[in-house]
């Protein structure tokens, strides 16, 4: 008889519209001023608008209630589970980040961190605390020095000052959910993709030197983009502060050519044989290399298949005639 | 069976050595060459690694650059001292290409249309002696050009950076050049050819059959008649082993050449 009553109180509580339980809550939550105040229209055009407080808050279930403990995103952003992105949290898990929180860090940021909690729209709309132009603010609330030298940087200028927002932000080389481990190999290596998604031209020729080569192998104790063009300091060549500046480009080469000296810093980091206009000396070089390998090759690739040709007829020949 | 001296135990130990160090050089500089196709990062793992395959690469280069010298060395010793500056360095004995060289050429290319007769070879053919200077060549440009990538920062004070785009273009291009013509042509014009299938294991064993100098180097034949030098030349043949050994050796360079042959070919036209 119990649980029956039981079981027909649980049925009528999931008939309950999500609206209708949103009120109850909105009682007090609602007042501007209130502890843990929610601004029902801002969270209602959210993502999660329509979704009821108690399915993300698993452990208020009344009033009065203790202090809401952190939600957990994890409820419902879970692999395989449908109607929810699922892809971003599995990622979070493998990302330095992620791995943080795990091990305990309280200081590692979670999904609120950066997503918010009951004002999270789609990172298009520019309500969203991930919207495009305001990645580098949240990520200077911890990661303050590495700001500050994006802030300097011509993909920081571009982005903060000429609100150009295709320059490189934070994400587009540390990737939002993803976040490798700074120091990784493997992450070091895949951020020369990720400048060559802008940078297309200048990865295809790094790609053709010796550095390239070496580090689209799978080695990265090679010189990649950030070794000589620096990572958050990035600057143009044209100016002084520049990792590639007259005044710097000897000490940057020396950081692996211990004794590079000016003439040695004239070397063409991304040479492309084929432009006679800029590099004219290689391009005939290369010019006279192939001629060079085509000429010796087709005369005696002709020699040779005329000679195995005219053999090979006179055995068959002495053999017929035998 | 009476067989005749062609090389000595010093030109076989050189071209041991050469085989040795080029097959060194290729495994090592082809993955950097070709470093967008698959197989490259096998075969660098395969090396132990990129400053592994750089060590193998430039020991190779050391064993290059020293059965170079070795032999400059025999050639002067051998005009200077054996043979007290008697030799005519356009004569038949010469590796000096001369005119009966292209008067060869034209013969083999009439043979190979079926117009005319072999050409009647001497000592040393038109294509050994392209392949001996193609030694010359080779290391030249690609030794001096490997040194320069080698010490950049000591050639850097003397020439500009950009001296090593240079040199990697030439290193890298006259490699494809030296190796497609010797797991190719070389292999075919000594080895593979129908006279000598699969192998001629001449400059393993240093020897070679009366009935061979008779048939392939008719002029050569006549004139250590003509000039009674023939018993001097004569030998008997090389104990088993060593025979033996040199085709076993001579067997493992042609496949790994032709190995490499195929990944190089891969990495030109298909990656």
């Amino acid at each position: 008889m119990l649980r029956a009553l039981l079981a027909l109180i649980t049925v009528y509580s999931m008939l309950v519209t999500a609206a209708d339980a949103r009120d109850e809550c909105y009682s007090c939550h609602g007042k501007k001023g209130m502890r843990g105040y929610v601004d029902a229209v801002s969270y209602e055009q959210s993502v999660h608008g329509r979704i009821a407080c108690a399915k993300c808050h698993l452990d208020i279930s009344g009033y009065p209630h203790a202090k809401a403990l952190k939600v957990n995103c994890g409820i419902c952003h879970f692999l395989g589970r449908e109607g929810a992105p699922t892809e971003q949290a599995e990622q979070y898990k493998l990302s330095v980040h992620g791995r943080a929180a795990l091990a305990g860090n309280s200081a590692a940021p979670k999904c609120q961190t950066c997503h918010g909690s009951h004002y999270i729209y789609r990172s298009t709309d520019s309500r969203s605390n991930v919207s495009r132009e305001k990645i580098p603010a949240l990520c200077s609330s911890c990661h303050s020095k590495e700001f500050g030298d994006y802030r300097a940087s011509i993909h920081g200028r571009e982005f903060l000052e000429k609100k150009n927002l295709v320059a490189a932000n934070c994400f587009d080389c540390h990737l939002e959910h993803l976040t490798p481990k700074p120091g990784d190999d493997q992450f070091k290596l895949t951020l020369i993709r990720q400048c060559g998604t802008c940078h297309a031209e200048e990865m295809n020729t790094y790609q053709k030197t010796y550095h390239g080569k070496v580090a689209r192998l799978g080695y990265a104790n090679i010189a990649k983009c950030s070794d000589c063009h620096g990572a958050h300091n990035i600057l143009p060549p044209s100016d002084p502060e520049s990792r590639l500046s007259r005044k710097n480009i000897v000490a940057t080469c020396r950081a692996c050519h211990a004794k590079a000296t000016a003439g040695f810093t004239k070397y063409y980091a991304h040479a492309e044989e084929s432009n006679r206009a800029k590099y004219p000396v290689l391009f005939y070089t290369y010019l006279f290399m192939t001629a060079l390998l085509i000429g010796v090759f087709a005369f005696f690739f002709l020699h040779t298949f005329l000679w195995a040709f005219r053999a090979l007829k006179e055995r068959l020949e002495k053999k017929g005639g035998g | 069976m009476t067989e005749l001296k062609r090389f000595n135990a010093y030109h076989r130990i050189l071209h041991v050595a050469m085989a040795v160090s080029f097959i060194g050089l290729v495994a090592s500089g082809m993955p950097i060459k070709y470093a967008q196709a698959p197989w490259a990062v096998w075969l660098m793992k395969f090396l132990g690694g990129y400053q592994s395959a750089a060590l193998i690469h430039r020991v190779c280069a050391v064993i290059t650059f020293g059965y170079f010298a070795a032999h400059i060395g025999y050639v002067v010793y051998d005009i200077a001292v054996v043979r007290k500056f008697k030799f005519n360095p356009l004569g038949p004995e010469s590796m000096v290409p001369w005119f009966k060289d292209l008067e060869d050429i034209y013969a083999n290319f009439l043979w190979f249309f079926g117009k005319g007769p072999r050409p009647q070879l001497d000592q040393w053919t038109y294509w050994e002696k392209f392949d001996y200077w193609a030694v010359f060549w080779g290391v030249g440009m690609i030794g001096v050009s490997g040194l320069f990538l080698w010490f950049p920062e000591f050639f850097g004070r003397f020439l500009p950076g950009w001296a090593f785009n240079i040199a990697t273009v030439i290193h890298s291009d006259e490699a494809l050049l030296a190796a497609g013509f010797i797991f190719t042509i070389h292999f075919f014009n000594t080895h593979l050819r129908p006279e000598k299938f699969p192998m001629d294991p001449v400059i393993f064993t240093g020897r070679l059959s009366l009935r061979e100098l008779e048939q392939e180097r008719p002029l050569e034949y006549q004139r250590l008649v003509a000039e009674n030098r023939l018993e001097h030349y004569k030998t008997g043949p090389q104990p088993n082993w060593i025979t033996d050994t040199g085709i076993l050796f001579g067997f493992a360079v042609v496949l790994i050449g032709f190995a490499l042959l195929i990944l190089i070919v891969l990495g030109q036209f298909f990656y």
